[in-house]
C-alpha cells in the first residue's frame, strides 16, 4: 500500500515536471521506466554519473594550490574529479535520481546492505575492522546521539545485565519514541540554522524555532513537509517557528538562497554569487536563478512591546500597481507615475505634507536629504530620478535582479526563477507564495536526489563522526562520496520511507559501523573512514544535559556564567542560553575542527557554581555516594557510572586509590576525582 | 605521547601546538619546540600589535573628526584648533587634538554596507558576511601571524563581545572582558594553588586510559588547551588584566568610564605581549538627538583615547602599537526631522596612530556638504592593506577555510598612499 501512494506523489511531481523544459522531460523517461518495473535494480552502471577519470589532487581551479594540512588527506576519496564540465554537474544528479526503491526498505535490511558495502570495499583498503562496542560505550554512544543526554549509573547497570539479543534495538526504539529524542534533535536544527545567521536580531527566535522544531519531530512529521513548512513559512517570528529561516538571514534572497540549498541540499552553490562556481559547475546565473525564488519575501518591523517581525509576501506595491516592492522601488522604476499620484497641488513636484500621508510617509526626509539638489524641500521627477540607488543593487524590486559585477549601483539584470538541479521552472511574475511552494516541491520532489542525501550525509556524520561528505553542507556535484553506494542505500531508504525521519536514525543506528568500537587512529596519513568509531565533542546542549544529570540539579542557575545582555526584545536568557554562548558551535562543522576555548576550560576548571555544587559536604550527589559506599572502590565505580556511564578500569582504581591515600583526606580526594573526571576529555566526547 | 605528536607534526600547524600538557606545566616542564618556520619566527620577535577603538552603532563624522561648522549639514557642531595647525576637529575631542601629530585622520573612508551588523562584520574581516563561511576578524588574522604560541596570555583580547576568529579556530577566538574593572571570569582558582595544581596532575593521569583506548587526538587536543588555560590562571601575567594596581592620576586621565578602563587594559596587555586588543564603546546609533548624545559620548570615548596614545607613547610603546579609532560606517550629512543623522557608509572617518603613521596629517576629504568622498578615497580593504603594513604582515596571505577554499587575509585593496613615513 505505501508504495502506490508513494507512487501517486511521483506522478504529481512528474506532472508538474512535464510541462518544463526538455532537458527535465528526458529524465521522466528512465524514471517512469523504474517506477514501472518496479525493480530495485535500477542502480546499474548506466544510470549513474557517466564515469571520468580521477585526478583528486586538483582540489582548487588553480595551480599549486596550497592543501590543508590534515584534512585534505583524509579527503583525498571525496576529491573533486578534474573535469568539472558543466555538463557532469548538470548530468548527475538528475541521471542519478531513477536509482531508488519503489517499495519501503526496512531499517534493519538497509543496514546490513550498508554493512556489506562497506567491509566490501573496506576489504580492499586492507584495514582491519574494530570489534563491536561494549554495551556500555554502546549505550552512552546513542543516549546521547538520539536524547542528547548520558545514561544514568542505574541505565547502565540494567543495560548490561540485559540479557535479551535484540536489546540494542529496542533500546533504539526506546529512545527514538522519546520526548527527549524531539528536542535533542530540535536544538540541533536551531543550531544549524542559526549558527550562520546574518540577521544578528534573529537570535530571539531561537526557542520559538526549537519548539516548533520540537512539535515537528514529536508529531513525526516527514522531512519533506518540514522543509517545506521552513520554506513556505509566513508570519511573526516570535509566534511561527517555521519562519526561522528566513528571518536568520532577514529575508534577503541571496542569503535565503545560499542557506536553502546548503541546508537542504547540502550545496554551496553561494560561491556562484559573484563568479561561476570556482571548483563546481554550478554557473552563478543558476545561483541567481534560486534567489530568484525569494524576492518577494519581506521582514516587516511590528513596532510592538517586544518589537517583532513579520515575514510577509510583497507581491503589489504600496501604489497598488505593479512598479516596485516597495515606496522606493516604486519610485525609481517610475517616479512620473508616483508624482502624479500623490501631487495634490498638481506643480509636479512633491512637499512634505504630500507625500507624509502616502506610502512614503517616513522615507521622504531621507529621500530629500538625498535628493533635494535645488534645496526648495520638495521633490521632482527629475531629482528623484537622479537619488542613487539603495545600497544594494535590485533590493526593493519585486523581480529578482542579478548585480552587474562591473557597474555595482546599477539595477542588474532580471533573472527568473529555475531550481538548478532538474532545472524546473514555475514561470515568470509568480506571487511569492507560488514562487515557494514551487521551491519547496522541487527541492523536496525525490527527483532532486541531494535533498535525501544531504540530511542522511548530516545524521550519518553526526552519528558517526564523519560523513560519506566531509564537510556535511558541501557535497557536490563535483566531490565523489566515500562509500557511495552505502550513502545510496541510506538515501533511497530514506526517499522509499517518504522522508521517514526515525527511519534514518533507526536504520543507521543499527548498523555495524555505527556500533563500532573506537580505537587508536592507524598512523597513516589517510586512514580509512568507518572502520572504527570516532570520538567527537558533545554539543553544547548535550554537555549541559550531562553536566546538570551529574551534579544532579535542574538547571545551573547562578553565577560563574555572566553575560551581557544583548540587544533589542531579547527574551531573558535562560540558564541553557548562557551555558551554549560559552560552549556551542556550528553544528555543520567538521568534527575535528571542533575544539575547546580558553573561557569553556575556566569555567570547568574554576567556576564557583561547579565548584559548590562539587562539593563532597551537603546535598551533592557526591556527598551521597560517599555516604551511601564506605568502601572507596565502590565509590569509585559509582562515580566513574554517573560521570563516565562506564565502570573504572583496574588501572584507574589504582590511579584514585593511591591519589586517596596520597592525599589523605576522603571527602578532599573526592573532590579532587570528580573535578577531573568532570575536567577530562573522557566527558566531553561521545565516545 | 609527545613523540606520537612530535611525528604528526609536519601534517599539521595546530597539531604542532599541541605539545603542551598540564602535567608537564604543572612539573615545570614546560618547553616550546622551535619548529616554527623563520619568518614567521622573525615576524612574532619584534612583538607588534594593535587596539582597535571601536565605536560601536557609527559615529557621525561631522560631530567627531570632519566637522563642518557654519554649514547647513554642519548643525551647531563647533570646530577647534588641534595641536596640529590647520587641523580641525570638533569640539568635544579637546584631549585628541592635544595628540594630534601622532594621528593620521582619514576623511575619505567609502562603504556600501548601511546596516549595523553587516558592516560590523565587514569592518573586523574586510568580507561581507556569508553564510557559508565564517571569516576570521582581523584581530584573528594577525594574532596567527604575530603571536607567539608561547605566550601566556590570550593573542586576542576584547573588551566587550566582537567578531571571533571564525575558520582560524580556538587558538585565535578573541578572550573577551566584559568588565574592565575587574579581572575576567573563572581565572582565579577556588583551591589553594598547590590543590589546583595536584589536581591537574591528577587529570593528567586518569587521561591515559582514554588516550589509549582511541581517544589520543581528542586527549592531544584537551591537554593543550587545559596546559594554556591552566598557564594562565597560574601566570603572574594575568596580572595584567588588573587596572586597579595602576597609579591613580594615571587612571584618572583614562577616564572612569567603562570605555577608559578598556583603553587603560588594552595598554597593559599590549605591554604584557597581547597581539590584538579591540576596545568597545558603544551608543553612537544617534538617529535622533545626535548633537547632546554626541557630545556625551565624546566625553567618555575622547579622555580614553588621547590618554592611550599618550602612555603608550611614553613607555616607547608607539612604534609598535598601532591604534585605530573607527565605526562601521558614517552617518547622513542631512539633519532628520528628530535632530539625528542616519546611517551612511558613503563617506565617513576614522583615525589611524602609531605602528609607523605618520602623524599630524589629514589623508583624504568629504565635499564641502559633506555628502559624498572629495579625493582620495579609501575602501575597506584599503584601510586594512594599510593595518597589515604597519604590523608587517602580508595581506595576501591566505588561509584556507574549512571548505577548502583559499582567502587572503585582504582580498582587494592597496596601502594608502601617504599614510606611513
Amino acid at each position: 500500500m505505501a508504495a502506490t501512494s508513494s507512487c501517486s506523489v511521483r506522478f504529481s511531481e512528474l506532472s508538474g515536471a512535464k510541462r518544463l523544459s526538455t532537458g527535465a522531460v528526458l529524465l521522466v523517461v528512465p524514471l517512469t521506466a523504474v517506477l514501472v518495473a518496479g525493480a530495485l535494480s535500477g542502480r546499474n552502471e548506466a544510470d549513474a554519473a557517466p564515469p571520468e577519470q580521477p585526478a583528486p589532487s586538483k582540489r582548487f581551479a588553480r595551480p599549486n594550490a596550497p592543501r590543508p594540512f590534515d584534512r585534505d588527506s583524509r579527503r583525498g576519496d571525496s576529491a573533486r574529479k578534474s573535469d568539472s564540465s558543466a555538463n557532469t554537474g548538470k548530468g548527475a544528479p538528475t541521471q542519478r535520481a531513477v536509482a531508488r526503491h519503489v517499495s519501503p526498505s526496512d531499517s534493519a535490511g538497509t543496514a546490513a546492505a550498508i554493512d556489506v558495502v562497506i567491509r566490501e570495499e573496506l576489504a580492499e583498503s586492507k584495514s582491519s575492522v574494530a570489534p563491536v562496542a561494549a554495551d556500555e560505550d554502546f549505550l552512552r554512544r546513542v543516549t546521547f546521539d538520539l536524547t542528547g543526554t548520558s545514561p544514568s549509573p542505574r541505565d547502565v547497570t540494567l543495560f548490561g545485565l540485559d540479557s535479551d539479543p535484540a536489546k540494542r534495538a529496542k533500546l533504539v526504539d526506546q529512545l527514538l519514541d522519546s520526548d527527549e529524542f524531539s528536542r535533542n534533535w530540535a536544538r540541533y536544527w536551531r543550531d544549524v540554522v542559526f549558527s550562520r545567521a546574518t540577521e544578528m536580531r534573529a537570535q530571539f527566535a531561537t526557542q520559538t524555532f526549537e519548539d516548533w522544531m520540537h512539535g515537528e519531530f514529536q508529531k513525526k512529521a516527514p522531512w519533506d513537509a518540514i522543509a517545506t513548512s521552513m520554506l513556505t513559512a509566513k508570519g511573526g517570528v516570535r509566534e511561527e517557528g517555521s519562519t526561522g529561516l528566513i528571518f536568520a538571514h532577514g529575508a534577503e534572497p541571496a542569503e535565503v538562497a545560499a542557506e536553502v540549498s546548503r541546508i537542504f541540499l547540502g550545496i554551496q552553490i553561494q560561491c556562484a554569487n559573484c563568479h561561476d562556481h570556482p571548483t563546481d559547475a554550478w554557473k552563478r546565473e543558476q545561483f541567481h536563478q534560486l534567489a530568484a525564488f525569494f524576492p518577494r519575501l519581506r521582514l516587516q518591523p511590528k513596532m510592538t512591546t517586544p518589537r517583532t517581525f513579520e515575514v510577509v509576501s510583497l507581491d503589489s506595491t504600496p501604489f497598488g500597481g505593479r512598479g516596485g516592492g516597495n515606496p522606493l522601488g516604486a519610485l525609481r522604476e517610475n517616479p512620473e507615475l508616483a508624482i502624479r499620484r500623490l501631487d495634490q497641488n498638481r506643480d509636479g513636484k512633491l512637499s512634505k505634507s504630500e507625500a507624509e500621508d502616502g506610502p512614503l510617509g517616513r522615507l521622504f526626509d531621507r529621500l530629500l536629504g538625498l535628493g533635494d539638489t535645488n534645496k526648495d524641500g520638495m521633490l521632482s521627477a527629475e531629482e528623484l530620478k537622479k537619488i542613487e540607488p539603495p545600497m544594494m543593487a535590485g533590493r526593493g524590486s519585486r523581480e529578482y535582479h542579478m548585480p552587474d559585477l562591473n557597474n555595482p549601483s546599477a539595477p542588474g539584470k532580471r533573472i527568473d526563477p529555475e531550481f538548478f538541479v532538474t532545472h524546473e521552472k514555475p514561470g515568470a511574475d509568480l506571487s511569492d507564495a507560488d514562487r515557494r511552494a514551487a521551491v519547496a516541491r522541487y527541492i523536496t520532489s525525490p527527483d532532486n536526489p541531494w535533498f535525501a542525501r544531504a540530511f542522511v550525509n548530516r545524521i550519518w556524520s553526526e552519528m558517526l563522526g564523519e560523513g560519506f561528505y566531509i564537510p556535511v553542507d558541501d557535497m557536490g556535484p563535483e566531490r565523489e562520496p566515500r562509500y557511495g553506494k552505502a550513502l545510496d542505500l541510506l538515501a533511497d531508504g530514506f526517499v522509499s520511507n517518504r522522508y521517514d525521519v526515525r527511519w534514518v536514525y533507526r536504520t543507521i543506528a543499527s548498523t555495524e559501523a555505527y556500533q563500532r568500537q573506537i580505537r587508536p587512529t592507524e598512523a597513516t596519513e589517510n586512514p580509512t573512514p568507518f572502520v572504527a568509531a570516532v570520538p567527537t565533542r558533545l554539543r553544547s546542549d548535550q554537555l549541559y544535559s550531562a553536566i546538570t544529570k551529574v551534579l544532579g540539579i535542574d538547571d545551573l542557575g547562578g553565577g560563574g556564567m555572566r553575560r551581557p545582555g544583548g540587544g533589542m526584545g531579547r527574551g531573558p536568557r535562560t540558564p541553557r542560553d548562557n551555558f551554549a554562548q560559552l560552549f556551542g558551535f556550528d553544528p555543520s562543522t567538521p568534527h575535528d575542527e571542533v575544539v575547546g576555548s580558553v573561557p569553556q576550560a575556566l569555567f570547568l576548571m574554576n567556576s564557583p557554581l561547579l565548584t559548590n555544587l562539587m562539593r563532597a559536604g551537603g546535598r551533592t550527589t557526591l556527598s551521597g555516594i560517599l555516604t551511601k559506599y564506605s568502601s572507596d572502590r565502590d565509590a569509585l565505580n559509582e562515580l566513574y557510572l554517573m560521570v563516565l556511564a562506564r565502570e573504572p578500569s583496574e588501572k584507574e582504581l589504582k590511579i584514585c586509590t593511591d591519589y586517596i591515600a596520597e592525599v589523605n583526606n576522603r571527602n578532599e580526594a573526592f573532590e579532587d576525582l570528580l573535578w577531573s573526571l568532570l575536567n577530562s576529555s573522557e566527558f566531553l566526547t561521545k565516545r | 605521547m609527545l613523540n606520537t605528536n612530535l611525528a604528526q607534526q609536519s601534517l599539521s600547524r595546530r597539531r604542532f601546538l599541541q605539545t603542551v600538557s598540564a602535567g608537564a606545566l604543572a612539573a615545570g616542564a614546560f618547553n616550546l619546540p622551535g619548529l616554527m618556520s623563520v619568518n614567521a619566527d622573525e615576524l612574532r620577535k619584534q612583538g607588534r600589535s594593535m587596539i582597535l577603538l571601536w565605536m560601536q552603532g557609527a559615529p557621525s563624522q561631522f560631530e567627531t573628526f570632519d566637522p563642518k561648522p557654519g554649514t547647513e549639514n554642519g548643525g551647531p557642531t563647533e570646530a577647534i584648533e588641534t595641536s596640529v595647525p590647520g587641523i580641525r576637529i570638533a569640539k568635544g575631542w579637546e584631549n585628541t587634538a592635544k595628540v594630534m601629530d601622532e594621528i593620521a585622520l582619514v576623511r575619505s573612508m567609502t562603504n556600501k554596507e548601511g546596516n549595523h551588523q553587516r558592516a560590523t562584520y565587514q569592518l573586523h574581516t574586510g568580507y561581507i558576511p556569508s553564510g557559508s563561511v565564517k571569516h576570521p576578524s582581523l584581530g584573528s588574522n594577525l594574532a596567527k601571524m604575530l603571536a607567539d604560541p608561547a605566550h601566556e596570555l590570550p593573542s586576542v583580547v576584547s573588551v566587550g563581545q566582537t567578531v571571533g576568529a571564525g575558520y582560524l579556530g580556538v587558538d585565535y577566538e578573541p578572550f573577551v572582558v566584559n568588565d574592565p574593572g575587574s579581572m575576567p571570569q573563572n581565572v582565579t582558582t577556588t583551591v589553594p594553588t598547590p590543590r589546583f595544581e595536584r589536581r591537574l596532575g591528577l587529570l593528567d593521569k586518569l587521561e591515559d586510559d582514554f588516550a589509549g583506548r582511541g581517544g589520543a587526538a581528542v586527549v592531544d587536543s584537551h591537554k593543550r588547551l587545559y596546559g594554556k588555560t591552566a598557564k594562565l590562571v597560574l601566570s603572574p601575567a594575568i596580572k595584567s588584566f588588573d587596572i586597579s594596581t595602576e597609579p591613580a592620576p594615571l587612571r584618572e586621565k583614562y577616564g572612569s568610564t567603562q570605555f577608559g578602563r578598556g583603553c587603560l587594559l588594552a595598554r597593559k596587555l599590549v605591554e604584557a605581549g597581547v597581539t590584538f586588543v579591540e576596545v568597545r564603546a558603544g551608543n553612537w546609533d544617534t538617529h535622533d538627538n545626535n548633537f547632546e548624545r554626541t557630545t556625551t559620548l565624546a566625553g567618555q570615548v575622547d579622555p580614553g583615547a588621547a590618554a592611550l596614545i599618550a602612555d603608550l607613547k611614553e613607555r616607547g610603546l608607539m612604534e609598535k602599537t598601532l591604534v585605530v579609532w573607527m565605526g562601521e560606517f558614517g552617518r547622513t550629512p542631512r539633519i532628520n526631522p528628530r535632530n539625528g543623522r542616519d546611517h551612511y557608509p558613503r563617506v565617513f572617518n576614522g583615525w589611524l596612530a602609531g605602528g609607523g603613521v605618520k602623524g599630524g596629517q589629514v589623508i583624504g576629504s568629504s565635499t564641502p556638504d559633506g555628502a559624498g568622498v572629495k579625493d582620495n578615497p579609501v575602501s575597506v580593504p584599503d584601510l586594512f592593506c594599510s593595518v597589515c603594513k604597519s604590523l608587517g604582515v602580508d595581506p595576501r596571505h591566505e588561509s584556507l577555510s574549512p571548505i577548502g577554499r583559499p582567502l587572503k587575509i585582504v582580498d582587494g585593496g592597496e596601502v594608502v598612499p601617504g599614510l606611513f613615513a
